[in-house]
């Protein structure tokens, strides 16, 4: 058995460490694992970062190859912030149990089939929210800012906004001097939030610009892009001392490009806070040279089942049905629609996520996200640490590689968000899914990212925020790669 | 040489493979050898040229697969410049390249590549090689005096490397000088510099000034206007420039600086996977001719195919073929 120790919390984990290699030779000497099954198992803890997920304390995953016939692999990660005092040995009897082929699901309700995380139904939830933020924020009563995990988006740092207004305006001067600013100046926000940067940002262009004689604020073209028209509808206040300037777009930010071909190499300025870790990933692992990708599978808890049923009114065999209508914008229902916002909530809270691994077996022939294929992944992979887990990013990838064409020659890509900068850093943790009001968060594998803009024409840098002290978000910003 | 009006090619490169590009990889962490690489270039060479030959191109190019890039081929062989062979983590990453001395005078062998491309066609072909100044802004300068004095001796050998190429049978050679547009402050020099690398050479010569492809995408934006005059003064037969993915606005450039100059019209757009439509390259045609006659048009890409897949450059092709067949029509000489 290989145990995998990370220190994660800024406390000593060691007695609960103690207690698993304690539990897991008990179970082994008993027989509740077979030396086989023992040979086989990797135990990690302290894995999770969020403090909301989507985990149980215990989850053991299973190998399989693509046959569907079980590898001996296993996985169990334990995170030691959930377990309670004597605990551990039934979590973790449950967990590989659960494993076992002739396991009978009895005390879950799966709400869809494994699936690669990108097409989960945690997804579905992910986007109501954002096209109904407006219904949740009213059932919280508090914005979905507060949410964030520092409570506060990093997006509206006055001092950031000034550098980065500074910076823009230097390259406009350059472009002038060399004849080729072009008549138009377009900058787009993928993501726009409360559209609280924007206006900062367009206010102190302006003034920036006033102060020094130039006349570029007429010509900038902003275009504000989201895929939710409620989050479109409240950003616009925010920008309203400019709003002849801004156009607001419904826009897929996985493929900007699709929404603005006609914008392409025209772009100068693509700047999103906080959008990629939001948007769908998968998950891969490397093991004995061999990569395996990560299948889940939402359920809920029978205990939550039994709960929802009674507090709505339903028969068990009614709610998932019913969460299937909430998704569809059914939230009358409920008889009322604050009723179904509720019943929304609460399934979101109950929500978790088994997972099982099946070994890639042709790589070539993988569905890679858009930018990717074999041979990249495997010259990235080249310098990875030989055992790990990591993130794909398929949707942030997907996004990164379908604006880039946007940019115009001299234009740049400004990225906040959380990202693993480096493939070692997953050496030391693993970081998401994890569970915030209504949506999904998870660290983005900048160091991927990296590698596929290379091969784009494009080299990227992170920086770390340093605006904010405390912050975990950095910046990636693109420059052209001769 | 016979060519029929509105002659068709591509301007250089043709679709890299993603298969070669992994091969090319290989050879550089040393899992094959130069003989293997050199006979994987010769087929992928033929196939290119096989393709361009099936579409129906009336001037074909060897494809260029043997170049990593438009830089480091010409790099590799220029005496006195000195490479870092460890400088690269990709193939088509630059070589880092320094001039320490006085460039001497000795051959690049290009002929050989011509000969090859002659073997496997009998239509028109054309060679394209990159010129001084995109060479020169490549380069590490620690010897010359300015960028000028370096281009010059750069076009000074490399005028014997045509002369060779005439020798060996090159009728058309083109001239890829894309940082003309990245540079426009150089023009004044870099004609000069152009007029000395095509100095005595006895051929159909063309320069190829496009806003760059690196990566599939352009180094710059602006107007073809920076060319105008200083450009009247190159001693070349053709300006070969994109027009399918700017649009033929700087068409108009050619009715206020009338010129002797034919014209190699990208009527195909090499930044973008969308195939265009036989009507399409009619019309841009079309609209050339509005400010140049039509013996004195070539139909051509944009720029190089190197950044499209296979197929889409294949289509793309067949599209030019097909598009300048309605305006041969229209115009009586199909």
């Amino acid at each position: 058995m290989i145990l995998k120790l990370n220190h994660l919390q800024g406390k000593s984990a060691a007695s609960t460490a103690q207690d698993v290699i304690g539990t897991i030779y008990k179970l082994l000497e008993e027989g509740h694992i077979d030396q086989h099954q023992f040979a086989c198992l990797q135990i990690e803890l302290d894995w999770i970062q969020y403090k909301q997920n989507f985990r149980e304390v215990v989850i053991a995953t299973q190998g399989y190859n693509q046959s569907g016939d079980q590898v001996p692999l296993m996985d169990v990660h334990v995170d030691t912030r959930q377990v309670v005092p004597g605990c551990l040995r039934a979590e973790l009897l449950r967990a590989i149990a659960r494993t076992q082929p002739e396991h009978q699901q009895r005390d879950r309700l799966p709400l869809e089939d494994f699936r690669s995380l990108r097409h989960s139904i945690v997804w579905e939830f992910n986007k109501l929210y954002w096209s109904r933020l407006k219904d949740w924020e009213q059932a919280t009563g508090k914005g979905y800012e507060e949410a964030l995990p520092g409570g506060v988006s990093d997006g509206h740092q006055p001092e950031a906004i000034a550098d980065a207004v500074e910076s823009f305006w230097n390259l406009l001067q350059e472009l002038e001097a060399k004849n080729q600013l072009p008549p138009e100046i377009f900058l787009l926000e993928i993501g726009v939030g409360t559209g609280t940067r924007c206006g900062l940002w367009l206010t102190k262009f302006r003034d920036l610009d006033q102060s020094r004689g130039t006349n570029y604020y007429p010509k900038l073209r902003i275009l504000l892009g989201d895929y939710s028209l409620a989050t479109l509808d409240i950003s616009r206040p925010a920008v309203k001392e400019h709003v002849d300037l801004c156009s607001f777009l419904v826009l897929d930010a996985v493929n900007p490009l699709k929404t603005l071909s006609f914008l392409r190499h025209k772009i100068l300025q693509v700047h999103s806070t906080n959008v990629y870790d939001n948007l769908p990933d998968e998950e891969v692992i490397r093991r004995d040279g061999h990569l395996y990708f990560v299948q889940v599978r939402a359920y809920l808890p029978m205990a939550e089942v039994a709960r929802l049923a009674t507090e709505f009114d339903l028969a068990p065999d009614r709610v998932r049905p019913m969460i299937h209508r909430i998704l569809a914008g059914g939230f009358d229902d409920l008889g009322t629609h604050a009723r179904g916002v509720c019943f929304w909530q609460e399934v979101w809270k109950a929500m978790r996520l088994e997972e099982r691994l099946v070994q890639v077996e042709d790589l070539p022939d993988f569905p890679f996200p858009d930018g990717l294929d074999a041979s990249k992944l495997e010259d990235i992979l080249q310098e990875a640490p030989s055992d790990f887990r990591f993130h794909l990013s398929s949707g942030a990838l997907e996004s990164f590689v379908n604006t880039l064409p946007l940019l115009h020659p001299r234009g740049y890509l400004q990225v906040q968000d959380i990202f693993v900068t480096d493939l070692n850093q997953y050496r030391v943790g693993f970081y998401g899914p994890g569970k915030l009001d209504g949506s999904l968060l998870n660290w983005v594998n900048g160091a991927l990212l990296k590698e596929v803009a290379e091969r784009a024409g494009y080299n990227v840098h992170f920086e770390p925020f340093r605006y904010r002290k405390g912050s975990r978000t950095s910046v990636l910003y693109t420059t052209r790669r001769e | 040489m016979n060519l029929p009006l509105l002659p068709t090619a591509i301007v250089g490169s043709y679709a890299m493979p993603g298969w070669l590009e992994r091969l090319k990889t290989d050879y550089f962490a040393r899992r094959i050898s130069r003989h293997d690489l050199d006979e994987i270039y010769d087929a992928a060479s033929k196939a290119a040229i096989k393709d361009q030959e099936i579409a129906g191109l009336d001037i074909v190019t060897d494809g260029e697969p043997r170049r990593d890039n438009m830089v480091d081929y010409f790099l590799e062989r220029l005496p006195g410049v000195q490479i870092d062979r460890s400088s690269k983590k990709f193939y088509y990453d630059f070589y880092d390249s320094v001039v320490q001395g006085k460039l001497p005078m000795a051959s690049l062998g290009l002929a050989q590549d011509f000969r090859f491309l002659q073997t496997f066609t009998e239509r028109a072909a054309k060679f394209c090689i990159t010129g001084p100044h995109c060479l020169t802004k490549r380069i590490r300068n620690q010897f010359y005096p300015s960028e000028e004095a370096l281009a010059t001796d750069i076009a000074k050998v490399m005028n014997l490397e045509l002369k060779a190429l005439v020798k060996a049978g090159a009728r058309l050679i083109q001239i890829d000088e894309p940082y003309f547009s990245g540079f426009p402050e150089d023009l004044s020099w870099a004609v000069k510099v152009l007029n000395t690398l095509v100095d005595g050479v006895d051929a159909r010569i063309s320069v190829h000034i496009c806003y760059g492809n690196r990566y599939g995408k352009p180094s710059w934006e602006g107007s073809y206007r920076y060319l105008f005059p200083a450009i009247l003064d190159a001693k070349v037969h053709q300006l070969t420039l994109e027009f399918a993915r700017r649009g033929g606005e700087d068409l108009d450039l050619f009715k206020e600086f009338p010129s002797s100059f034919e014209l190699g019209l990208g009527v195909i757009d090499v930044k973008i996977h969308d195939i265009e439509t036989p009507e399409m390259v009619a019309s841009h045609i079309r609209k050339a001719l509005e400010v140049m006659p039509a013996e004195k048009i070539f139909v051509l890409t944009d720029c190089g195919c190197f950044h499209l897949p296979r197929d889409v450059a294949f289509a793309k092709m067949q599209a030019m073929v097909e598009g300048t067949k309605i305006v041969r029509k229209e115009l009586g000489k199909s």
